[in-house]
């Protein structure tokens, strides 16, 4: 661009005080000038300069026409084609910008939705992970507890009743006869019953049960078969089931399974149960 | 640049009046006539170009290519304001289908 909006003004100033001293502009150029001062600070200076420059060129075209010929058709044709040039530059110009921002929101919508694609399928990887995982640990859990209910088949009998699982130790294996301190091989049988109950449901609850045959006094066997549940369950306890997990009762002889009358009976009847109740049934199931 | 002559010497401007003419027509399919701004500047130029059609029926040549000249500016502005008009309608419903974009696509809940 040769001439500045500044020589514009300057030559519409001349203008006023040369030829046309007497003479006011003619419509068209004040609306010419007028069109070209809001182009020129609009969007075209930057994004239709070529366009700006022949609007800006025409309007000298018309300042120097009324500059030297005064308000003559020939000066209000420039004027008016000036004025046109200048708005049809200012609506190119807008027409280009309006079409860039259409472009760069196309292009930001496109990494906006490529970024969330992304991002979903990131999301799913971590879910479908997830779930593996889950599914692995509860496989690896299946064939714990599978594991240790195996383990417990060999030392005791285990069998599932309405109140929960119930295994079933015999007392002889446990403990001498009247006493309630555990035998040497007792513990490495209480140790694999501690590890296959740790296997179990983290929210069940057990009960230790101590149990006699009938001979002797009640009274006696009462207290018989609650200190050896107490110790089955301290022991437990200490290999790692949760104190508040498990609780010792005693039941005597009262709780018989067999025939007392016999060796065989009798040997059956003194025994030890741990009750296992899931969490779901312990509502309904009363431990102490 | 249209230029000027003098009266009387001047040949028919029968080119400017066939590049009005297709000026008109263009603006005309682009749909000026939905755009007020671009409407009244393709009114003008139909007007003018009515005008400058008579005033060649009278042999003012250079009554007619002044006439066209106008006519032809007015015809350019027409088509440029229809297609600005067109450019910043699109513009605006790139936006909104992003702004809708954005608020349509919450994101999944966190894996724990």
């Amino acid at each position: 661009m040769t001439l500045t909006h500044s020589s514009i003004l300057s030559l519409a100033l001349l203008s006023a005080v040369n030829a046309c001293a007497t003479t006011a502009p003619p419509a068209d150029l004040v609306t010419a000038r007028d069109a070209y001062e809001r182009a020129q600070h609009g969007t075209a200076a930057k994004l239709n300069p070529a366009q700006l420059d022949t609007a800006h060129k025409a309007l000298l075209s018309a300042e120097r026409a009324f500059e030297e010929d005064g308000d003559t058709q020939r000066t209000r044709d420039l004027a008016y084609v000036a004025g046109r040039r200048a708005q049809i530059a200012e609506a190119r110009a807008n027409a280009t910008r309006a079409t860039q921002g259409q472009e760069q929101a196309t292009e930001n919508m496109h990494a906006a939705t490529a970024a969330q694609l992304g991002r979903t399928n990131q999301q799913l990887a971590l879910q479908r992970q997830a779930m593996q995982s889950e599914r692995d640990a509860r496989i690896a859990a299946e064939k714990r507890a599978a594991d240790a209910a195996a383990d417990l088949g060999k030392i005791g009998s285990i069998k599932q009743e309405p109140r929960g699982m119930v295994i079933t130790l015999s007392g002889g294996v446990l403990f001498a006869s009247g006493k309630s301190d555990l035998l040497g091989n007792a513990q490495a049988k209480l140790n694999t019953v501690a590890d296959a109950l740790t296997q179990q449901d983290p929210d069940s609850r057990m009960t230790v049960e101590g149990h006699t045959d009938s001979q002797g006094k009640a009274a006696y066997n009462q207290a018989l078969s609650e200190r050896r549940a107490q110790v089955v369950r301290d022991y437990l306890v200490a290999r790692g089931i949760a104190a508040d997990r498990v609780s010792a009762q005693g039941f005597g002889s009262s709780r018989s399974v067999a025939d007392n009358t016999s060796s065989e009976g009798r040997a059956n009847n003194r025994r030890v149960e741990i009750v296992v109740t899931p969490k779901a049934d312990q509502a309904h199931t009363s431990t102490r | 640049m249209l230029a000027f002559g003098c009266a009387g010497t001047h040949a028919a401007p029968t080119r400017q009046l066939a590049d009005v003419q297709a000026a008109n027509r263009t603006a005309s399919e682009l749909g000026a006539q939905n755009n007020p701004k671009a409407k009244l500047h393709l009114t003008l130029a139909e007007e003018q170009l009515s005008q400058a059609k008579q005033a060649m029926e009278d042999d003012d040549d250079e009554t007619a290519e002044r006439l066209l000249m106008r006519a032809q500016m007015d015809a350019e502005l027409a088509i440029a304001l229809t297609r600005e008009a067109d450019a910043m309608a699109n513009e605006a419903k790139v936006l909104d289908a992003a702004r809708v974009g954005q608020s349509a696509s919450p994101e999944l809940e966190a894996t724990p």
